[in-house]
């Protein structure tokens, strides 16, 4: 009982930072068919801001700075080097993406070499939130998680209840007509663009005092961000919390699990047999949790590529 | 006027001397390759073996160096993997080095031990030598052993029979142990040990992991398991990012009841992340910065900047004893046969601050006494920046901490 | 064409010729080289040829390379009679296997989709080769040991180049002589327009699978030649780093033409052997170099030069010398620039000197370039801008020069677009 109640809460608070980051990804890749390979790497750039300016100034200037400047490095991206190769196809987009990914992760070592860094969550933030079966939950676990929600919650409100929302909306499913009722369209691209860099900006700051700093942080989720984009559909931001739950809350609860697909032979009397194939049919869930994510991506992408909530393929 | 004598003596002396330089300048050099991990994510280590190395080398060097030549050190950067140190290996074997050191990682360590055994076969009368000053798997000292290959640190068995011995007489161990272990060759081999001394110490095992190498983020869900499977200690033989984040996790739900048992709790940064939570967990270490002799540490922190902490004293340790066996074979400055040194390595012994130190002949380990210490605040050397640091419980010494020579090592001598 | 046959030959000759004057550490580097080639050649069959990016064409060298490493184990272990100088078809037979079982399910999805589905297989079994034991073993990997073949026992790096050579030579006239067939032809509708295909009676799906399979197929080889040069292999070998360097080396040397891929591999792996002792910031300038080849030259290396070839009867190539010459020039002031500020980040950033500031609470003079400088004063950062500024004020003149003459002659723009890349790398 107290395993499964510590598991979903870890699993819940590890969902909602998957959200935080893979939300730009997904209104940037539903908006403009970009999968920006380079967006974890907004992830980690926030991480590092903030490490640096925690150290200069305090930790909440550090959380409050990060994200506009990594926005703003969102913002020069997009307008300087990606719509440059715009003219050539998604692939040269997608390629540009690519070499930005490898060219911040590089910079990053430069400059903080290549361990973790000591970025850490100041001491008033350090303490228990409560105490369950004689376990203490740290209270920023919760603060993580409270962070995303307030995000989840104003996304959903300035998208569906303001002006800006609809014009966005607008720009994403009809760009055309968008652009013809006098919206500046590659503005608003602009903007979404760098709304999504600060977004994954801010999900660094806040994780990066949590989690380890390093430079491998972003290649480590980027690919976790694809899924949970992919599985969730395209475009949506529904889609995407409910995607980025179900890998937290996986993740979480698969260290426990010894479960093989040699004990479902059991089943069918199979059990004996499997054990003496070996190989995959005696592997534990535990043991295997970093590669289910991969293959929920793969079944999502043959069997439904619009992804659980997309609309449009 | 000058004596005939005088002149005679002068004459002499120069004569001497430009023999010395003649001879010097054919002598050959000994060349020592470090392959380290000099980047990715376990530079951290990998720096201080090949700081350890470049420190009792470099001694040497000042005395005089070695064959009537300073001694090269060389450093190549593996990249913290083995298809890098495949790589590294050869180049550095091009570059004509005798000697290669390498410690971080059992897997690269594995990589490197093989790539000279298979050089050394297909090249006779010019063998290189392979010193391992911190690949702990046992396969190395077994399927793997070979007699080119030595191995300067200690092993699972070695560190967790001095873990269980040592806190179960301080009535720390408990009956119930928990193993938590990476998922490669080290991991398994700490699993294995912990199982086997079950029943000498009267504990259960309640539940073993071995979880993915240095790909977890966050370990809130293993402690949870290990809280819900209620054990007294828990003894782990994690490292680097996962040993940090582990200890992190801990600190965060504030299981004090539960001790830990480690082999690298030592490690920088550990206890700063651990907090409050860290005292009273245990390591099991081949040398603590507490019984090391001040004048050693003090020169240590004068030519590299820190005092000598985690896997430093034992690397040192293991190449001043390689460098014991140089002072017994005389090349007189001609080519350097690294079989005679070899030899001269496997009756080789140095007396450290804890014991006296050799090399046995089966498997080529090292026979070394291992301290168990204990996070407590009464320390000469607080760590981290904390008031904590790691204060020597016992030493248990070499006859006791030393495993027997595994049946699948065949070292053929040459 | 009446150049390139004896180019070609002029090649070969160097290439065996060569190899024997340098050390075992440049013949490493050479045969790391070879594979490369072949590995982004073999990418390209499927980018450049059939228009599909794939992400994930790790896997494929990879079960090359363990398919081989098992026949290895069985020859050295089981006494086996498979000779040495065969072994790399183990790599093919395992590519194929692989590439029809992915490329089915790959092929059912176009453009992006496509690339998602082989990164998620590649990361797949990435996460799964660690714990299979059986077939990747563990952690650790397989390693074996070439045996002795009819006089030639493979024990040095030279023997173990020739192999190579052989095989990829070999292999990269296959590949290009498949471009020549109807088949080949039809590769390429295939990216053109995947509905002509449909047309001409041929199941578009089904021809997807066979350029997929083939693609994969001399993938395997390439990875079965890394592991008899290596004689090891472990689960790394399929990690995303492998994936994107074929993609990198692919792009910047041009997936528009046969050779290009075949020209970024071989500059990549030789630069990155010669400056990586050097420098940590290598796959910076990598990084670099890719992202200025994808903005100024999408067509790469090769297309740059194909397009000269293409272009050879109009190009007023007395007039072109110096406006080439300048825009080099102003490429390497630019260079220059970068390689400055980067170095003096890396040495001024390093652990070792930052220990010596917490230590002495001094910032020391770093040497660069052959001066010494002072990191805290301002001229040294200025440096880089002194530099950069006319670099670039230079290349743009000169481009613009270049872009004029292309034009003038009605050479295509499209082209000539491409030209600044020629002095823009560093």
């Amino acid at each position: 009982m107290e395993f499964l109640i510590t598991s979903a809460l870890n699993g819940v608070i590890y969902g909602m930072l998957l959200f935080m980051v893979s939300a730009g990804l997904t209104l940037i890749f539903g908006m403009m068919g970009v999968l920006n390979f380079a967006h974890a790497s907004f992830y980690m750039l926030g991480a590092y801001f903030a490490y640096t300016l925690s150290g200069i100034f305090n930790f909440w200037i550090g959380l409050l700075v990060a994200p506009l400047l990594v926005g703003i490095i969102g913002i020069l991206v997009e307008r300087y080097l990606l719509r440059r190769v715009h003219f050539y196809g998604h692939a040269h987009e997608l390629l540009l993406t690519f070499g930005l990914a490898f060219i911040f992760e590089e910079l990053v070592k430069l400059f903080y070499g290549d361990y973790p860094v000591n970025y850490r969550m100041p001491d008033v933030l350090n303490f228990a939130a409560f105490n369950i079966f004689g376990t203490d939950y740290p209270f920023y676990r919760v603060f993580i998680g409270g962070v995303a929600l307030a995000m989840f919650i104003s996304l959903l409100v300035l998208l569906n209840k303001t002006r800006v929302g609809i014009v966005v909306r607008g720009a994403e499913r009809l760009p055309q007509t968008a652009q013809a009722l006098g919206h500046n369209v590659p503005l608003v691209f602009m903007g979404v663009f760098g709304a999504g860099a600060a977004l994954a900006g801010l999900g660094g700051a806040v994780a990066g005092a949590f989690y380890p700093t390093n430079p491998n942080m972003a290649l480590e989720l980027g690919v976790i961000v694809f899924v949970v984009v992919v599985v969730g559909g395209l475009g949506s931001l529904t889609g995407s919390l409910l995607a980025s739950l179900m890998i937290g809350i996986f993740s979480s609860f698969a260290v426990g699990l010894d479960w093989s697909l040699a004990g479902a032979f059991d089943w069918v009397g199979l059990g004996g047999w499997a054990r003496s194939v070996g190989g995959l049919l005696t592997m534990s869930i535990s043991s295997i949790s970093g590669a289910m994510p991969f293959l929920l991506m793969l079944i999502v992408l043959l069997v439904r590529p619009a992804g659980l909530m997309g609309s449009k393929n | 006027m000058l004596s005939r004598r005088a002149i005679s003596t002068v004459a002499g002396a120069g004569m001497a001397l430009g023999m010395a330089v003649a001879s010097s300048a054919q002598a050959e050099p000994l060349k020592v390759g470090i392959v380290e991990s000099l980047s990715g994510s376990q530079t951290s280590t990998g720096r201080l073996y090949a700081t350890a190395a470049r420190y009792v080398l470099e001694k040497v060097n000042e005395q005089g160096g070695y064959n009537g030549e300073q001694i090269e050190i060389l450093e190549y950067d593996n990249g913290g993997n083995t298809s890098g140190a495949a790589a590294k290996v050869r180049q550095a074997i091009a570059d004509g080095v005798n000697v290669i050191i390498q410690g971080s990682s059992s897997a690269v360590a594995g990589q490197v031990s093989e790539d000279v055994r298979k050089h050394n076969i297909r090249n006779r009368g010019d063998e290189v030598l392979y010193l391992n000053v911190g690949g702990e798997a046992m396969e190395l000292r077994g399927n793997k052993c070979h007699y080119h290959a030595f191995h300067f640190t200690s092993t699972a068995p070695m560190r967790v029979g001095a873990l269980t011995q040592v806190m179960s007489e301080q009535g720390d161990l408990g009956d119930r142990v928990y193993s938590i272990n990476q998922n490669y060759s080290w991991g398994k081999d700490m699993q294995e040990s912990i199982e086997a001394r079950a029943d000498e110490y009267g504990y259960e095992v309640v539940d073993t992991v071995l979880h993915e190498v240095n790909r977890i983020q966050d370990f809130a869900p293993y402690v949870a398991q290990i809280k819900s499977a209620n054990p007294d200690s828990v003894i782990t033989g994690n490292w680097s990012n996962d040993l940090l984040l582990l200890m992190k996790a801990v600190g965060g739900a504030g299981l004090d009841d539960i001790t830990f048992g480690t082999a690298f709790l030592d490690q920088v940064g550990n206890v700063a992340n651990a907090g409050q939570g860290a005292m009273g967990n245990y390591v099991a270490h081949p040398g603590n910065i507490e019984l090391l002799s001040e004048e050693f540490v003090n020169d240590y922190q004068s030519m590299t900047g820190h005092y000598p902490v985690y896997v430093e004293p034992g690397a040192v340790n293991g190449i001043k004893l390689f460098t014991k066996a140089l002072e017994k074979v005389d090349f007189e400055g001609g080519d350097i046969d690294v079989n005679q040194i070899a030899a001269a390595l496997e009756q080789a012994t140095l007396e450290t601050d804890l014991g006296e130190i050799s090399i046995r002949e089966g498997d080529h380990q090292t026979v070394m006494p291992v301290v168990v210490s204990r996070v407590s605040k009464d320390v000469k050397y607080p760590v981290d920046g904390t008031d904590m640091g790691f204060e020597p419980i016992e030493v248990v010494s070499a006859e006791d901490a030393i495993f027997s020579v595994q049946e699948s090592c065949r070292m053929r001598r040459p | 064409m009446r150049y390139k046959l004896p180019l070609i030959a002029l090649l070969m000759v160097a290439l065996v010729a060569v190899p024997p004057l340098f050390g075992g550490g440049v013949q490493y580097a050479l045969v790391n080289a070879l594979i490369a080639s072949l590995f982004a050649a073999a990418f390209n069959l499927l980018m450049g040829q059939g228009g599909m990016l794939s992400f994930g064409h790790a896997a494929y060298f990879g079960i090359g390379a363990f398919a081989v490493l098992h026949l290895m184990q069985a020859v050295e272990y089981g006494g086996l009679g498979v000779p040495t100088v065969l072994l790399p078809l183990a790599g093919g037979v395992a590519g194929l296997t692989g590439g029809l079982f992915a490329g089915y399910f790959a092929t059912m999805r176009a453009g992006v989709y496509f690339s998602l589905v082989t990164l998620a297989l590649a990361e797949l079994l990435y996460s799964l080769a660690p714990h299979w034991e059986g077939i990747f073993g563990g952690e650790a990997g397989l390693s074996s040991m070439r045996m002795p073949f009819m006089g030639l026992n493979f024990g040095t790096t030279l023997e173990v180049y020739y192999l190579t050579l052989v095989w990829v030579v070999l292999c990269l006239v296959i590949l290009y002589a498949y471009t020549r067939t109807p088949f080949g032809r039809l590769t390429q509708a295939l990216r053109d327009n995947a509905q002509r295909i449909r047309y001409m009676g041929y199941n578009a799906h089904a021809t997807k699978v066979v350029v997929f399979a083939i693609s994969t197929t001399f993938a395997g080889i390439a990875g079965g030649l890394m592991a008899i040069s290596s004689e090891t292999a472990n689960y790394s070998i399929f990690s995303t780093h492998i994936s994107a360097e074929v993609v990198l080396y692919t792009f910047v040397g041009g997936s528009t033409v046969f050779f290009g891929p075949i020209i970024g591999a071989s500059i990549f792996t030789l630069f990155g052997f010669v400056v990586s002792g050097a420098t940590n910031a290598w796959l910076l300038y990598q990084g670099l170099i890719f992202v200025l080849v994808m903005l100024y030259a999408p067509s790469g290396i090769g297309g740059l030069i194909q397009a000269h070839i293409d272009q050879r009867h109009r190009l007023p190539w007395a007039r072109l010398p110096l406006p080439y010459a300048v825009l080099a020039g102003g490429g390497v002031l630019i260079s220059l620039a970068a390689v400055f500020f980067i170095q003096s980040v890396e040495h001024v950033f390093s652990n070792r000197y930052q220990t010596v500031v917490t230590r002495t609470g001094e910032w020391p003079d770093y040497h660069l370039l052959g001066a010494s400088w002072d990191p805290l004063s301002p001229v040294t950062w200025l440096v880089s801008l002194v530099l950069l500024v006319p670099g670039v004020i230079i290349v743009r003149k000169a481009m613009a020069r270049i872009h004029e003459l292309w034009e003038d002659q009605g050479a295509d723009v499209y082209e000539s677009e491409t030209a600044p890349a020629a002095g823009g790398g560093h």
